[in-house]
């Protein structure tokens, strides 16, 4: 909200002394930060951030009802000449909904010149708006940034019949100020004459009665409207204007009358208006009940014995009607402050108006035992730990996808997944992988000359369930490009599947319960569940399990198979069959594998090392020899033969 | 001898002399053998040795093949005698390319023993890092959990109950339309998360039976979050959040301060400086946002405390007693505080990192330089 110094001074005189910086930290302290001061024709106009349940603050007259309370200042009165209400032979105004409770209004007969005084026009440009030169237009303009009562005007002589603020009729249609034609709902409550809804009340007025320069009699319109059915009709029809922001959050409704007055006066003023009547019709909201405010949550919530005496001076600065009786105040807020309901909120302002530099500080005492960390927590913190030791580094990316993408990294149908509004299309479904966006990370990096890209993300992906997305806690890794060159003595390769196969198989992650896939020319993906991985839960160190401190034996056997042959077949088959004979056999793996040049055609040899080791004796080879003999004789029931 | 021609074995058969022939034959043969143990040479004295054996001019095989020339009928010596001059050159032949590929090795390994500078680069173990977001939401766990603070974690598809209802936002909040949030098409009642807020109403909903045996809670739940910002320099759909939340008896704002000002110390350092605004933020009352003294300029005023001398770091304030009451939690009772903050805009102000996207691009560079491994 755009505040101009000048006319916060007219409100509250002592601010003319504060320099601009003081005044930023005063309002900051009251709960209104200063996004940015401006100079603007000679004048300084402060951007002031408003929190949403401070409707009553968004005029210059609102702030500085808060800062006089601060700072123990007078208020300059409201200058407004009442006016004697006068109602006979006058169009008729019927309230027909108690979401208009009070509507004051005034017929004028313009002048035949009209201008809107020039300090006026350069407040309204201060304020971000332009002056229309119609003194109805600008004056209510310039009333809503002063005091933050919105009032409208109708060109009388455009109205047909009787005023009624009633609920729109389901489809009525409505030309508003902003030349869209809009079709109503039952819920929206409008200004209706004989033709039809003339403006939709409190947030728009309408373009067939609108003033123009060719006015000669115009109605006044101040009124007070339910906060909620305002806010509601603004959104649902995306008309958010300076009214709307005040009715729907709570304009004053002791300030209709008053408002009403200031704009005739204005009009008399400014256009040589005459006054034909002026009448208000309905009767203010009922005011609510009195607040009980125990001095026990006063103490509570401020940390120390304030003394309700205290509580009850800075609430009376603030405009409240205080009651007291011992241990709690009664406590009457003013007409303008909707927001204060309960006895916290009354607790807020008393330590607001204090300010919050003067609430002490301290440790809340400990009234239990502190609770573990959550295991999802440390198991995916050591696990980025452990990824990061790898050489890997953690990746941040969107939880949605296109569903093109989503479609490649996943069979999961995606339209339980599918966002009904999002960002545009290419973020619109929640993954069920994080292969995709690992992928076009590794690729951007590749692309920005990186030799190698060694990616890791722990992020939910998502599966389409009934009840809806199913998340589940998962570990996404990809790694590829050229490996080593970067010193005299490592070798250069390009990055293989067999190496992410290395990583799964350090993290102790079984085969079956991750997904591998080649993303590109040497780059590739592992993906697994974050409960695949194993996880030794409380226990910090494992049971204890004896160790040999016997020799191991490590004997090679070279075997010749066909080249398609399933590795995984003949290891376990040699490593079952020699523990069935006894052996102690600690590993078996294949070490090495070579085509030998020349025939035979169609083979590969794989050289296998075999590990031996006896809890409780040295080997003999005559035992090792028999194992070997074995394994030979296994590998060659599957077709293997030694190679000579 | 099933392996030699048939030109050779009538050769061999014709000879008479039996102990001549064994000698012939044993050469014949001996060519598997030779190319074994010349492959397990590992130095030239090897090669030397097996070319004694193989090769020398007295008792090896050739030499004694040599004296078994002598015992093969005449009109066999042009065959057997070709055959065992043809396996003394290949012989021969093999073993100067052994021996030369041998010496190859020994000189580079001479060379670089000699000439080898310690200045040369190394090679290095790669080296890897965690995000710098999750080491900052990392770090503030490690901040909070000396006062007792654990880790609760929470869905980031929530239903509206846990994101609004439960946190007192009423049914028109703007917050809750389809410009600010996204939700979802199949499922009306659920939606991305706004906040990490709706942790609290997850887990106080879980402890209200318990919270008297628990002796009231106390939280922190760092997550990823949504809103419906296009993204730029200052917005992204997606960032993170940390939420703090604590329950216990006779909470006030002075144990809001004193545990906030005692984390931010912990997160900037024994000199950092605190101050709290009133603000609002329907689910507590009162409600506040918490300052600190620009890390970057000290307070005197910078591009990125906009010359104010503080920069907004977190909202909070006193749980507010609807959020208590949705919970099943009494309000006369039991009192709490809670705040929250972005990741992302302390993350950008403690590196001064100019542009939010970079945290989302994950270049190589950027995540090298920004993260770290502890």
């Amino acid at each position: 909200m755009r505040i101009e110094r000048a006319a916060l001074h007219a409100e509250l005189p002592v601010l003319s002394d504060m320099e601009t910086p003081a005044l930023c930290e005063l309002l900051a302290g009251l709960g209104f930060p200063v996004d940015a001061v401006e100079g603007f024709e000679g004048t300084t106009v402060l951007e002031v951030d408003v929190t949403p349940n401070r409707g009553d603050a968004m005029s210059h007259r609102g702030l500085a009802r808060d800062l006089s309370a601060k700072l123990l200042a007078d208020l300059s009165p409201v200058p407004f000449l009442p006016v004697t209400e006068l109602h006979e032979g006058l169009r008729p105004i019927i309230l027909e909904s108690e979401a208009c409770p009070c509507y004051a209004s005034a017929i004028l007969e313009l002048g035949s010149r009209q201008e809107t005084p020039t300090e006026v026009q350069a407040f309204l440009r201060a304020m971000g708006s332009s002056p229309k030169n119609l003194a109805a237009v600008d004056a209510s303009n310039e009333l809503l940034h002063r005091y933050g009562h919105p009032t409208h005007a109708f060109d009388e002589e455009r109205l047909q019949g009787a005023i009624r603020v009633r609920k729109a009729r389901k489809g009525e249609s409505f030309l508003g100020l902003d030349g869209v034609t809009r079709t109503l709902s039952g819920d929206d409550l409008v200004i209706a004459d004989d033709s039809g809804a003339i403006a939709l009340a409190g947030v728009i007025g309408g373009e067939a009665t609108k003033v123009t320069e060719g006015t000669r009699r115009v109605l006044l319109e101040s009124a007070w409207f339910d906060p909620k059915g305002v806010r509601l009709a603004a959104r649902r029809h995306g008309i958010f204007t300076d009214a709307s922001h005040r009715f729907g959050r709570g304009a004053d409704p002791a300030m209709a009358r008053i408002a009403r007055d200031l704009l005739l006066r204005r009009l008399e003023a400014w256009a040589g208006a005459r006054v034909l009547g002026a009448w208000c019709v309905g009767k203010m909201p009922a005011e609510a009940p009195p607040i009980a405010f125990p001095k026990d949550l006063l103490q509570r919530i401020a940390g120390e014995p304030l003394r309700v005496a205290v509580a009850s001076e800075w609430l009376q600065h603030l405009g409240c009607r205080v009651q007291g009786e011992p241990g709690v105040l009664h406590v009457t807020p003013p007409s303008w402050r909707h927001d204060l309901t309960s006895p916290e909120d009354l607790a807020e302002e008393v330590l607001r108006i204090r300010g919050y530099d003067k609430i002490p500080s301290a440790l809340p005492p400990l009234e239990g035992s502190p609770l573990p960390l959550a295991d999802g927590y440390r198991r995916a913190r050591s696990l980025g730990l452990r990824m990061a030791h790898l050489g890997f580094h953690q990746t941040v990316t969107f939880g949605f996808v296109s569903p093109e993408e989503d479609a490649a990294s996943s069979e999961s149908p995606a339209e339980g997944r599918t966002l009904g509004n999002p960002l545009g299309i290419e973020f619109s479904v929640m993954r069920a992988s994080l292969l995709g966006s690992l992928r076009k990370a590794a690729e951007s990096n590749l692309k920005h000359g990186a030799r190698q890209v060694r990616l890791f993300e722990i992020a939910p992906v998502y599966r389409t369930a009934p009840s809806g997305p199913l998340e589940i806690p998962s570990l996404g890794v990809v790694w590829g490009g050229q490996l080593g060159g970067e010193d005299p003595y490592t070798p250069t390769r390009p990055v293989g599947a067999a190496d992410l196969r290395g990583i799964a198989l350090d993290l102790g992650l079984r085969p079956e319960h991750c997904i591998f896939r080649v993303l590109g020319e040497d780059l590739f993906g592992l993906e697994c569940p974050l409960d695949a991985l194993p996880w030794g839960g409380a226990q910090v160190i494992p049971s204890y399990r004896p160790f040999s401190r016997f020799p191991a034996v490590h004997r090679d056997l070279s075997l010749l198979v066909a080249v398609d042959h399933p590795y995984r077949g003949l290891a376990d088959a040699m490593a079952a069959r020699v523990q069935e004979l006894g052996a102690p056999l600690q590993d078996l793996r294949c070490v090495d594998v070579f085509r030998p040049k020349g025939p035979p055609p169609g083979k590969v040899a794989w050289l296998f090392r075999f590990s031996f080791q006896h809890p409780g004796e040295t080997l003999t080879h005559g035992d090792v020899d028999r194992w070997m003999n074995a394994a030979l004789d296994t590998a060659r029931a599957q077709g293997a033969e030694l190679r000579g | 001898m099933e392996t030699l021609n048939d030109t050779l074995q009538a050769g061999l058969a014709a000879m008479t002399d039996a102990p001549l022939r064994a000698k012939l034959l044993r050469m014949l043969e001996a060519q598997g053998e030779f190319e074994v143990q010349l492959a397990a040479c590992g130095s030239i004295d090897e090669c030397q040795r097996l070319k004694g054996r193989f090769l020398g001019r007295t008792e090896s095989l050739a030499a004694e093949a040599m004296t078994a020339m002598k015992a093969i009928p005449a009109e066999h010596k042009r065959s057997l005698g070709g055959e065992i001059n043809r396996i003394k050159a290949a012989w021969e032949e093999a073993l100067r390319a052994r021996q030369i590929s041998l010496e190859t090795r020994q000189k580079s390994q001479a060379s670089s023993s000699t000439a080898w500078d310690p200045d040369l680069p190394p090679p290095t173990p790669a080296r890897g890092s965690l995000n710098p977001l999750v080491r900052l939401m990392d770090r503030l766990v490690e901040v909070f959990r000396p006062l007792g603070f654990h880790v609760e974690e929470g869905p980031e598809v929530e239903t509206e109950e846990h994101n609004f209802d439960g946190l007192n936002i009423p049914e028109d909040h703007p917050a809750r339309g389809s410009t600010d949030t996204f939700h979802f098409s199949k499922h009306p009642g659920l939606v991305l998360r706004t906040h990490t807020s709706p942790v609290q109403v997850r887990t106080l909903k879980r402890v209200a039976p318990h919270l008297e045996a628990l002796g009231g809670i106390r939280f922190l739940a760092p997550g990823r979050v949504y809103r419906k910002d296009e993204i730029d320099p200052t917005h992204s759909p997606m960032f993170h959040q940390v939420e703090g939340l604590l329950v216990g008896h006779g909470i006030g704002m002075h144990h809001l301060k004193g545990t906030l000002g005692h984390a931010m110390k912990g997160l900037f350092g024994p000199g950092a400086e605190v101050r709290f605004r009133p603000s609002y933020f329907p689910f507590v009352e009162p409600g506040c946002e918490m300052d600190v003294r620009c890390p970057l300029c000290g307070g005197g005023g910078c591009r990125v405390c906009k010359g104010s001398g503080w920069v907004e770091i977190l909202g909070a304030g006193l749980v507010h007693p609807n959020v208590l009451r949705h919970a099943g939690i009494d309000p006369d009772v039991w009192s709490g505080f809670a705040f929250g903050m972005g990741i992302e805009r302390i993350a950008m102000m403690v590196s001064q990192t100019p542009d939010l996207r970079l945290f989302f691009e994950n270049d190589q560079r950027f995540l090298r330089a920004m993260g770290g491994v502890d």
